[in-house]
């Protein structure tokens, strides 16, 4: 690129050649001028010494005195230091004040002089071969009686007339360069005054352009430049006013974007991330800074959402679809894919909103489960009870022994029906209760309520010889209702007996910890595998299908359990590990 | 011409990485299937075997060309190299994953087993490692892959430990031999799988330093 050169640098030597132009051209003229006002003056100077001498010599030409003119020529030539020539008439010299008259040839062929004789004033400037310089000659005719009888020339160097002119053309050149100094400095001058307002601009411009849109211009010149420094004020004020507006409307957009509880992610036609919110980042453990402007498929590695992003990008409409992120636990998310456009309507990718309905598909699989198991239970003894029934109908009722077995049978399943059912009422009751908030608490022991449920249970664990032990601070007390809590525990040592084999030891214990009451049912039965460890506390879920039935329970025992424990504003959780047995634990909050 | 061979990289970088995040599901959802004892998850495991192996040979094919195609040099030829040789490795993992998804099929029919302690731990490793593996091709960050070398230790040794209580459990309970052996299968499927994940990160390694880590001890 060319050098750009400073303004002043190109203002400046612009006024230097206009000045030294303009005094040149004025002085070359003023000296011709000088220089010829000079010779017209020396020749009307000449012309009058030569009409003056004219009358000298003009009775001494009658009188045909010739060496008399020859030597009055000499005397007043050599004391006014001009040449003196008198011609007649027929170009025959006379008197001259610089030779000897009589040794010159014919002076007619002079143009001078020929002029002269031809009665009109001669003035010549020209070399003259016999003083071998630049004379100018001044010849005015001698009339007597109407007639030209002689011509008196006056003749003086150039040389000499110039010397006056010259120092004048010396003293007017030293006035010019004295102008030109004085008219430089001026310029430079000028020249800064017109820079200076335009660098002040120019900084002022370069702070607007690194985003400093607080600083204001103040130039004090010409009306010009200031307008335009306030109308670069008025710019950089309406600037800084649409930037702040951008980013107050930016900071919104960002704070309703990042709080929003659904993960957003914007991606452009190549798929690459441009924005992405922190639910977004948090639901795939990326860090948002790092993932804006990668492909999608990089950042986050789901096939189904990849997939889904490249259907989104096809589609001219919006789409819909729910994909599956495997990982621990699996999240279930519904997905919307939307086009983006430009404000011109150009298509600039996609936004994907993912909504996490994980809860929703677990909480709907239960009730699935539920109605699924529900209906099970409830058909299994009946089933029986039926086919009880035909048999005894069909003839089976006459035969005492058997009918005695069936029966007995039938007594069974129906007491199993009832209990389900009592524990599906008291179920729906805690949970009655709790909505209305019924339950009442109130500030009572604990080790009461728990060995009011080891008594309830004693029977089953002696039928299978398994040991109950307690162990409970005698004065610890809680806010909680008695009843249910014995329930509780006595659900939970009930279904500890059940899974234990004979002769092994089921701990119930109850301790204070930071405030908190954590009642512990721990067993060494078989435990329960990882799998089953989040599901156990619905309703009828069984661990082993095959297995519970026999065991008695309806799988309604735990949901009791989780329901009071909710009912007190705790919570119950446990801890298994497969062959090693289980500990149930009750947390209830200070 | 410059360009288009940076753009067939990309493109090459995409589908690896697309296959990546395929394969990591796939061990994934066979774990799941073994964990759960779900036969339709596993079904899906084996069934999408078909969609793995396209990709693996729409890659190969896509390096071929890139390299008979640019004929690239330096860094870049090191790249589709060893895109390459990682594409052939996540095949593996997925023929593995499909091997460990048919194990889940027989335990499932099989009656249930007590699992030893340690097996979800080392499922969940491997799975870390392989996914590790995948982090550290997609950020180019050597160091996470040196990592990754030194912890495919831990599975060998896990591997044996398990092979141990295996034998234990054995001869213990010779009823449950069955479900037992399928399980000691399937560690050995994992701990292959680990082994495919370290080969990944050597090839990052070799990616971005340029160095064969392979058989080598502590990074440099």
């Amino acid at each position: 690129m060319r050098r750009r050169r400073r303004l002043l640098w190109q203002l400046y030597p612009s006024y230097l050649l206009i000045i030294t132009l303009s005094l040149g051209a004025i002085g070359w003229y003023a000296a011709d001028a000088a220089r010829q006002m000079t010779l017209d003056n020396s020749a009307r100077a000449l012309q009058a010494e030569a009409v003056l001498f004219r009358l000298l010599i003009a009775d001494k030409l009658t009188s045909q005195a010739f060496q008399e003119i020859d030597t009055l020529c000499k005397q007043i030539g050599a004391s006014i230091s001009t040449r003196v020539t008198v011609a007649l008439a027929n170009g025959r010299v006379v008197g001259d004040s610089d030779f000897d008259p009589t040794r010159l040839e014919t002076f007619a062929l002079r143009p001078e002089i020929k002029e002269a004789l031809h009665a009109r004033v001669g003035i010549v400037r020209r070399h003259s071969f016999t003083m071998n310089s630049d004379l100018l000659f001044v010849a005015v005719p001698v009339e007597q009686s109407g007639a030209v009888t002689a011509a008196v020339r006056m003749g003086k160097r150039v040389e000499e007339v110039m010397e006056r002119s010259g120092s004048v053309a010396f003293a007017m050149g030293l006035g010019a360069v004295v102008i030109v100094i004085l008219g430089a400095g001026f310029g430079f001058y000028v020249a800064r005054l017109v820079n200076k307002p335009l660098l002040e601009l120019k900084t002022g411009a370069e702070k607007y352009a690194r985003g400093d849109l607080k600083y204001r211009l103040r130039t004090d010149a010409s009306e010009e430049i200031d307008g335009l420094a306030e109308a670069m004020n008025i710019m950089a004020a309406q600037l800084d006013e649409r930037v702040q507006t951008i980013a107050n409307q930016r900071n919104e957009l960002e704070a309703v974007l990042s709080d929003m509880v659904e993960a957003v992610l914007a991606l452009d036609n190549e798929a690459r991330i441009i924005r992405i919110n922190r639910a977004a980042e948090e639901l795939f453990g990326i860090k948002g800074e790092l993932a804006r402007g990668r492909p999608v498929g990089e950042a986050i590695r789901t096939t189904e959402l990849k997939r889904f992003v490249n259907k989104a990008l096809a589609a001219a409409e919006q789409v819909e679809a729910e994909i599956v992120v495997l990982g621990a636990p699996d999240r279930h998310l519904q997905a919307h894919g939307t086009p983006l456009n430009d404000s011109g309507g150009d298509r600039i990718g996609v936004l994907v909103v993912l909504n996490d309905i994980t809860r929703m598909k677990n909480l709907e699989k239960m009730r699935r489960d539920f109605v699924a198991n529900v209906s099970h239970e409830l058909r299994t003894p009946i089933t029986s009870i039926q086919g009880f029934l035909e048999t005894l109908k069909e003839g089976a009722i006459h035969d005492p022994e058997n009918a005695e077995r069936f029966l007995d049978i039938m007594i069974k399943h129906t007491n199993r029906l009832s209990m389900i059912i009592e524990d599906l009422l008291s179920l729906s009751r805690i949970e009655q209760e709790r909505e209305k908030g019924g339950i009442a608490l109130k500030e009572a022991s604990v080790k009461d309520a728990l060995i009011a449920a080891i008594k309830t249970c004693g029977g089953k664990a002696s039928e299978k010889e398994i040991t109950l032990s307690l162990a409970c601070p005698e004065h610890l007390k809680a806010t909680i209702n008695s009843t249910l809590l014995e329930q509780a525990a006595a659900n939970l040592v009930d279904n500890a007996i059940k899974f234990s084999d004979p002769g092994e030891t089921v701990i119930l214990e109850a301790e204070l910890i930071g405030g908190d009451v954590l009642i512990r049912v721990i067993d060494h039965g078989c435990g329960i595998a990882r799998e089953h460890l989040d599901r156990i506390f619905e309703r009828f879920y069984r661990v082993d299908k095959s297995r519970s039935s026999k065991e008695g329970g309806a799988g309604l025992g735990l949901a009791i359990v989780k329901h009071i424990a909710n009912a007190h504003g705790g919570r119950v959780s446990v801890q298994s590990s497969h062959g090693e047995g289980s500990a149930f634990i009750i947390h209830l909050p200070a | 011409m410059r360009m288009r061979l940076q753009r067939d990289i990309d493109g090459l970088t995409s589908g690896i990485i697309s296959l990546g995040a395929l394969v990591e599901e796939r061990l994934r959802m066979a774990v799941k299937a073994i964990e759960c004892r779900d036969m339709g998850l596993a079904d899906q495991v084996i069934e999408g075997d078909i969609e793995i192996d396209r990709q693996e040979v729409d890659i190969e094919e896509e390096g071929l060309k890139i390299l008979a195609l640019h004929q690239p040099v330096a860094d870049q030829l090191r790249y589709i190299i060893a895109i390459v040789k990682m594409n052939n490795d996540l095949e593996r993992i997925g023929d593995l994953a499909v091997n460990v998804a048919e194990r889940a099929k027989l335990l499932g029919e099989a009656s249930a087993v007590q699992m030893p302690f340690d097996f979800f731990t080392m499922c969940e490793k491997v799975q870390e490692m392989l996914q590790k593996s995948l982090d550290s091709l997609v950020n180019m960050n050597a160091d996470l892959a040196y990592d990754i070398c030194a912890e495919d230790d831990d599975v060998d040794m896990m591997k044996s430990m398990m092979q141990e209580q295996f034998l234990d459990k054995a001869r213990r309970d010779p009823e449950n031999l069955e479900p037992l052996v399928h399980l000691l299968i399937v560690s050995r499927h994992l701990e292959r799988i680990a082994d495919h994940a370290t080969n990944i990160a050597e090839d990052v390694i070799y990616m971005v330093t340029g160095r064969i880590h392979r058989h080598k001890g502590a990074r440099p």
